[in-house]
């Protein structure tokens, strides 16, 4: 950017200064320069503002002086296109600069005046000559002294075109329109022109300062170009010439600036001239193209800069992008519910409902359909059950034929089984050995014919093979073996060789002699199964039978004796004769046995029913006795219990009448042996009453009771008592009134007792609001002053308790007691401080309970541990105080205390998801501030207002 | 009409502030606007709920509680059962009646929680169970021993009787489930439905809770003040209260051993005790002939009345039934202003000693064992007009018993939610400044370096088992165990430290702050 600046000023540093040929000057000096040309510039439009404000006093000095001031401005006019065309991207900072802006604000009005209005529209070939002759002064450049002229003189004004007015324009080959900057980007180092241009000098800025500025400045770009003052001065000068120039440009006289550059004559220079001829434009535009390629390229930026450029482009960008989203993202943190997959449609979700999108397809099913949809059958069920009945029928031919053929499949099917049973039995070698030749044979010729058997052969060799690959138990797998073969089988012996050789014989015998195995075994499974059908015999019975059978077909074998060789000679006959009759001697034997064993089993399986049964009945024996004890002993229990809860009442008495007062003993006492005799007779009962009647005091209460629990007693144990029961309601009624004294006084009633003992029978409402006696009034308030101190003692003890008074301050004897003084003294300070600490410590204690002000109360302030985790030991997060928490908690949210519909809202969990249903991500919708709140009640939330209000405004501001 | 409708509205606010159970949390200083808007939800919610409730309320509740009034000169306190019995349809006229059993002795009674239920006990041996709606006797046994109090469990199918030597729970069929050995001799029993406590107190003192469902015995207290027979649980909170003779009432909790307060209630010794539904108010009576009512908040007296009860208690609507002999008092309240004053009276026959008064749940009807038996009066406005099925039901029928056994059972409240107030439960626990005292950090200490001393090392191999080293090790392990104690002490003093250097700042008369030292910070 800098050097881009700086090339820029630099241009129009050489066509202020005239030089003809864009110098690559440092950028320093650029800068330098470029200060030097905005005080040039400023004292241009300075002048031109004078001009302006003479304009309307003398009119005609301006136009005798119309045309060099034409020169000159044009200059200015120029210069200021080249900022509009060149420096567009300056004009953000230019802003920068307000205050000075504001501050030059008049002039800036006066230049768009100028610059508004368009001179007077020369011709073009005198404005070529005039190009001729002032070849820096562009065609557009006279606008501004025109306008300044005619702004009342002509309003007059004709569009350049374009071409004509580019046609002799001489920019510098610096100049860069391809490149332009964000608008953001600033450059605060280099001052630009233009803001020098418009406020850095106000029109009412002071000369003074400026020519002192001038003077500095020619003395700095003395410096810095080495050139003599006069090239600087004299612009100055030149400055003050400028108006009285009136020449016209041209070969002859060239303007000041040709003369006083350098000296270079540019491209342009030469072109001029033929402007105009043939080819003129040919060469120009060549020229032009040449200019514009050899405009130097900049450097491009470092990378991490030009990254970082368009990092701010796209973060501009995506920002836009992002924050539309924001309403969605705060409707869902906003919240208290948020639903998720609520629109999604399940779909059928009864069996009922899935089963009648079923479509037949296969053929099995088309048929199935068929039959299920039958128009009969379909009929049938929608008019009446007992029709299916009706299709349901089969014709007794049909069904004779179905007997039969399944009649006769089954005695096809036994006698196969008979047979294979049969040639099962066989144990000829040579039979088995032709019968599997002709079933390979069978089989491969079937192979050869029929390819699914073929394939089943071949799966079963597979299955075979698969075995005994899994298992390889023969395949030089054991330790024995792989020892073998590491060592070589070659070192080896014949013998173990021949064993190696043997096993892997064996291995590949092993596979189809497994299947075999299986085989034999479940069919001698089955046929014991079928031997022992019907009767469910152990284990050991089943091997005796066995064993009884093939001793049985040892016996029966009438072995044939071989006619020829060794064993034809007699005496091997003989011997023959002989251990086969032993043989069959032993059978018999072992048959004999078995049988008995057989017998003895069946005996043992008989046995143990009948010894439950001995044993039930044992048992039963037992227990029957065994119950009627118990009864009896029940009985005995029952009676004893009767005696016993008796006695347990006595006791209890007793031990009321303990609590009560010791005085009662002695009558207590009196009549419990009394008691003991049950089986006293109801005169003595009768008696005892009357003596008790007669008593006075308390002594008739406690005997009318015991007589009341024995009449109960009575009612309940027996009929012969009945007499007696019914005899005692007659009896208790002139007791009535005594009983209900007693009754009432249950505990330790003193009052009542004292009101017993002073003759007076409880009676009626009276009673109870009737003056307490006077001693009975002394006694209460003793009572209640010793109570009321008690009650005070027992708080101190607890306070103390709880907070112990501090100990009184003490010294170990002998310590401090030196001297006189020392003693009078007393207790060091610091010991009384403490104490007097420790004492005001606990009065605060004190006075802090909550018990402190009230004096009947004890209020303990002990902490109870277990109900500790009933409670916080610190506020929850979100939560800062602990007054809004407790509002928070102070309502229940369960059903106990909620009504039906508001229990569910209360108690909705955050997430509201259906199970199954996959959550789609967030969808854009569009913020609809009047649909919100509808959204909203569909969520089951209420948004406050004010909450609302804030969010739509949010909504809108997007 | 428009007074109408306002009232209407003030009526309905009203209920809605019950329904809300206090206020509102104020939103306005907060700054996490997340919790805001959550507890702004939240609070809607709940006015939702709270005003739905105030709507049920006074739409689907209509029946209202009767009371009598007094025309003219007429006092309430003069109309005799006779008198209501004339007037009232057949089916109240129906619970005017009494039971005469002279034979089995002073009867006390329980009802269910939903009053379908009484159990009646006589001091001798008889248990009976009655349907107090077809007035049906369910089953009667004789248990042959004394019966000093019976308790339902929590529904009718369990009760608890206080024997001569055992309390014992027996079914509805009478059959006997447990003998509870552990309990003792029991005077009073009471038990807490929410939490499935059994609580008794026995001969001795001593104070018992068991867990009926398990079968834990959960506290076991002794009180350390005699005998007693007054007991009560407060309802509001489970708290067991006890009156004893020298005039103090504890109150109780199954978690800790001693009273949770103590307050000396009578110069005489207490003869019974009640507690208000609501729990904020009870009544005590002693043997000086004074009934208290007191505010269980402040543990203050509001009311004291002239007149003796051997037996208290409180209906649903607030009716306080004191009986006396054969004298039955009803005090009412129906200012509100907890004044209670005479409101019925009733006089038994001649003789009769009121043992027991209850007022039946969910009626107008007080219960009242007695020596001869038990009667029963009608007491118009005493009981709630309105049930909640959730709560009680008088029409149960087996099938939602059963359920609502299972709902209670699963919904039981652990022991340690008994406390004086409920209502802290969940709340933030107050900071514990309380220090254990030096000394006993001392001797914790040494009792730490102790085993540390004593600890026995194992025999190492040659050259690390030198006595040296075994010294170093052991003067090591010391150290370890002492650490932790000087740690802390290290970290008292320090905080101490910083207190008094705050502390001089604070003191400081504004004016004079500026000169004071400037912290750090």
């Amino acid at each position: 950017m800098e050097k881009q600046g700086t090339c820029k000023e630099c241009s129009i540093l050489h066509c202020c200064t005239c030089s003809p040929s864009p110098t690559r000057v440092p950028h320093l000096t650029c800068a330098f320069l470029s200060r030097c040309l905005h005080l040039s510039q400023a004292l241009l439009h300075e002048y031109i503002f004078k001009q302006n404000l003479s304009k309307a006093i003398c009119s005609e000095e301006i136009d005798t002086a119309g045309c060099s001031i034409s020169g000159k401005l044009a200059m200015a006019g120029q210069k200021r296109k080249e900022r509009a065309g060149g420096g567009e991207f300056r004009n953000n900072k230019f802003k920068k600069d307000s205050k000075m802006n504001k501050s030059s604000k008049n002039n800036k009005n006066k230049n768009n005046t100028i610059s508004k209005g368009k001179g007077p529209r020369l011709p073009s070939s005198l404005r070529t000559e005039l190009d001729r002759l002032n070849p820096r002064i562009s065609s557009d450049s006279d606008d501004g002294i025109d306008s300044d002229i005619g702004n009342d003189v002509y309003e007059y004004d004709e569009e350049v075109p374009e071409e004509e007015s580019r046609k002799n324009r001489r920019f510098d080959p610096v100049e860069n329109y391809e490149y332009e900057l964000p608008k953001d980007f600033k450059d605060e180092n280099v001052s630009s022109d233009d803001d020098d241009d418009d406020g850095g000098f106000g029109v009412d800025g002071n000369e003074g300062s400026q020519n002192e500025d001038d003077e500095r400045h020619l003395r700095m770009l003395q410096g810095i170009t080495g050139m003599s003052t006069d090239a600087f001065g004299d612009k100055k000068k030149r400055n003050s010439i400028v108006i009285s120039e009136a020449h016209p440009e041209s070969e002859y006289n060239p303007t000041r600036d040709v003369l006083q550059g350098d000296g270079h004559i540019t491209v342009q220079d030469l072109l001029d001239p033929i402007q105009g001829k043939p080819g003129y434009s040919k060469l120009r535009k060549r020229m032009q193209h040449v200019d514009r390629r050899s405009a130097s390229v900049q450097a491009p930026l470092p990378k991490a800069d030009r990254e970082k450029l368009e990092r701010m482009a796209v973060y501009e960008h995506s920002k836009k992008d992002i924050t539309k989203w924001e309403h969605l993202v705060k409707r869902n943190r906003e919240a208290p519910t948020v639903f998720f997959g609520e629109d999604v449609d399940l779909g059928f979700s009864t069996v009922g409902a899935i089963a009648s999108e079923f479509e037949p397809r296969t053929e099995f099913e088309k048929k199935i359909a068929s039959l299920v949809y039958d128009d009969k059958v379909m009929e049938a069920h929608k008019a009446d059950g007992s029709k299916l009945l009706e299709l349901n029928k089969i014709s007794e031919e049909d069904y004779i034929k179905h007997r039969d053929h399944v009649a006769k499949m089954r005695s096809l099917l036994f006698r196969h089984e008979m047979k294979q049973k049969r040639i099962k039995k066989i144990k000829s070698k040579t039979f088995h050995r032709l019968k599997n030749k002709d079933k390979l044979k069978a089989v491969s010729v079937e192979m050869l014919m029929d390819p699914e058997t073929a394939k089943e052969q071949a799966r079963k060799q597979e299955f075979k093979r698969a075995e005994e690959r899994m298992t390889l138990k023969h395949k030089n797998k054991s330790k024995w073996a792989r020892r073998i073969l590491e060592r070589g089988l070659n070192a080896q012996d014949e013998g173990t060789r021949a064993a190696m050789a043997e096993q892997l014989h064996h291995h590949a015998l092993l596979t189809r002699k497994i299947n075999t195995v299986n085989d034999s075994s479940s069919s001698s499974d089955n046929s014991s199964d079928e031997d022992d059908e019907g009767s469910n015999e152990d284990r050991a019975s089943e091997l005796l039978e066995k064993a009884k059978e093939k001793t049985l077909k040892v016996l029966e074998d009438d072995e044939e004796l071989p006619n020829s060789g060794v064993l034809s000679l007699p005496f091997m006959v003989r011997g023959m004769k002989k251990r086969k009759e032993e043989a069959m001697e032993e059978a018999k034997l072992a048959l004999q046995e078995y049988e008995q064993l057989e017998g003895t089993n069946g005996a043992v399986n008989s046995k143990p029913p009948i010894a439950t049964g001995r044993r039930v009945f044992g048992r039963a024996d037992t227990e029957v006795p065994d119950s009627n004890k118990k009864t009896k002993t029940d009985k005995m229990k029952v009676d004893n219990y009767y005696g016993n809860s008796d006695s347990e009442d006595d006791f209890e008495a007793k031990e009321n009448i303990n609590i009560e007062g010791s005085r009662r003993n002695d009558v207590e006492k009196d009549v419990a042996p009394n008691f003991d005799r049950k089986e006293a007779t109801d005169v003595s009962v009768f008696k005892n009453f009357d003596e008790v009647v007669g008593d006075p005091g308390s002594k008739t209460t406690y005997d009318v009771a015991i007589f009341a629990s024995d009449s109960w007693r009575k009612m309940k144990s027996g009929n012969e008592v009945d007499t007696n029961v019914r005899k005692l309601p007659e009896v208790k009624e002139p007791i009535a009134l005594n009983q209900d004294v007693e009754e009432g006084e249950e505990g330790s009633d003193s009052e009542s007792e004292q009101q017993m003992v002073d003759g007076i029978l409880t009676s009626g409402p009276k009673e109870s609001y009737e003056l307490p006696s006077q001693s009975e009034l002394i006694q209460l308030a003793f009572a209640g002053d010793d109570v009321q101190e008690e009650f005070e003692k027992d708080k101190r003890e607890i306070l103390n308790e709880e907070n112990p008074e501090p100990d009184k301050p003490v010294l170990l004897p002998g310590w401090g007691q030196w001297t006189d003084v020392q003693r009078k003294k007393g207790l060091p300070s610091w010991m009384l401080k403490e104490h007097e600490d420790a004492k005001r410590k606990r009065e605060e204690i004190l006075k802090r309970r909550k018990d402190a002000r009230l004096k009947h109360v004890i209020i303990s302030e002990k902490v109870d541990k277990k109900a500790e985790k009933l409670q916080t030991k610190t506020l929850p997060y979100p939560f800062t105080s602990k007054e809004l928490f407790e509002q928070s908690m102070r309502m229940p949210i369960g059903s106990e205390s909620n009504p039906e519909t508001a229990i569910r809202s209360l108690n909705r969990p955050e997430v509201v998801k259906k199970p199954g249903v996959i959550i789609k991500p967030i969808k854009f919708e569009e913020a609809h501030p009047h649909e919100k709140s509808e959204d909203n009640k569909r969520r089951g939330q209420k948004p406050k207002k004010n909450r609302s209000k804030g969010a739509t405004s949010k909504n809108k501001k997007q | 009409m428009g007074a109408k409708k306002e009232n209407n509205d003030e009526e309905m606010d009203e209920k809605v502030k019950k329904y809300l159970r206090g206020e509102a949390a104020n939103l306005e200083g907060l700054k996490d606007k997340k919790l805001k808007g959550q507890l702004a939800v939240r609070e809607d919610l709940y006015g939702k709920s709270a005003k739905t409730a105030a709507k049920i309320e006074k739409w689907l509740l209509p029946s209202e509680d009767g009371y009598l009034e007094a025309e003219g000169i007429e006092k309430t306190w003069r109309i005799k059962q006779e008198s209501i019995a004339r007037e009232v349809d057949i089916l109240s006229s129906r619970n005017q009646y009494d039971i005469v059993l002279p034979e089995l002795g002073p009867y006390t009674l329980d009802f269910t929680s939903n009053g379908r239920y009484m159990a009646a006990a006589g001091r001798k041996g008889h248990l009976a169970i009655i349907d107090m709606k077809t007035l049906n006797l369910i089953k009667e046994i004789q248990v042959r021993e004394t019966v000093r109090d019976v308790a339902y469990l929590h529904n009718e199918l369990f009760f608890a009787a206080a024997q001569k030597k055992y309390p014992y729970i027996y079914n509805r069929d009478g059959t006997e489930l447990h003998c509870l050995k552990e309990h003792g001799p029991v005077l009073r029993l009471q038990f807490l439905k929410n939490h499935f406590l059994l609580a008794s107190i026995n001969k001795f003192g001593q104070l018992r809770y068991q867990d009926v469902t398990m079968g834990e015995m959960i506290g076991n207290f002794r009180t350390g003040l005699g005998r007693t027979d007054v007991m009560q649980v407060n309802p509001f909170n489970g708290v067991v209260a006890l009156g004893h003779s020298s005039g103090t009432i504890t109150m109780w909790k199954p978690t800790t051993s001693v009273p949770l307060v103590k307050m000396l209630c009578h110069p005489g010794p207490v003869s019974s005790l009640a507690f208000h539904p609501n729990g904020h108010l009870m009544a005590t009576s002693g043997r000086e002939n004074k009934i208290k009512i007191w505010d269980t908040r402040k543990f203050e007296v509001i009311q004291t009345l002239p007149c003796h009860a051997k037996t208290l208690n409180f209906s649903q609507k607030g009716l306080l039934a004191a009986g006396t002999g054969s004298f039955i008092q009803i005090l009412a309240d129906f200012s509100g202003s907890q004044n209670y004053s005479s409101y019925m009276t009733h006089s038994m026959a001649k003789g009769y000693q009121v043992g027991k008064v209850m007022f039946r749940p969910y009626e107008d009807i007080l219960g009242i064992g007695h020596s001869m038996g038990w009667s029963s009066i009608l007491i118009p406005g005493s009981g709630e007009p309105n049930f909640d099925s959730w709560v009680a039901n008088p029409f149960e029928t087996s099938k939602q018993r059963r359920e609502k056994e299972v709902h209670s059972l699963l919904d039981k409240l652990p022991p340690e939610t008994i406390m004086l107030d409920p209502t802290k439960v969940g709340t933030v626990r107050a900071p514990q400044k309380k220090k254990k005292p030096t000394k006993e950090i001392e001797t914790e200490m040494e009792a730490a370096i102790e085993t540390a001393k004593d600890t026995e090392f194992k025999k190492k191999t040659k050259g690390r088992n030198k006595p040296s080293k075994r010294a170093k090790k052991r003067r090591e392990m010391i150290d370890r165990a002492k650490r932790p104690f000087l740690e802390q002490q290290t970290q008292e003093h320090e905080t101490s430290k910083k207190k008094q250097k705050t502390n001089p700042e604070t003191e400081m008369p504004k004016s004079l702050q500026r000169f004071g030292r400037q912290k750090a910070t």
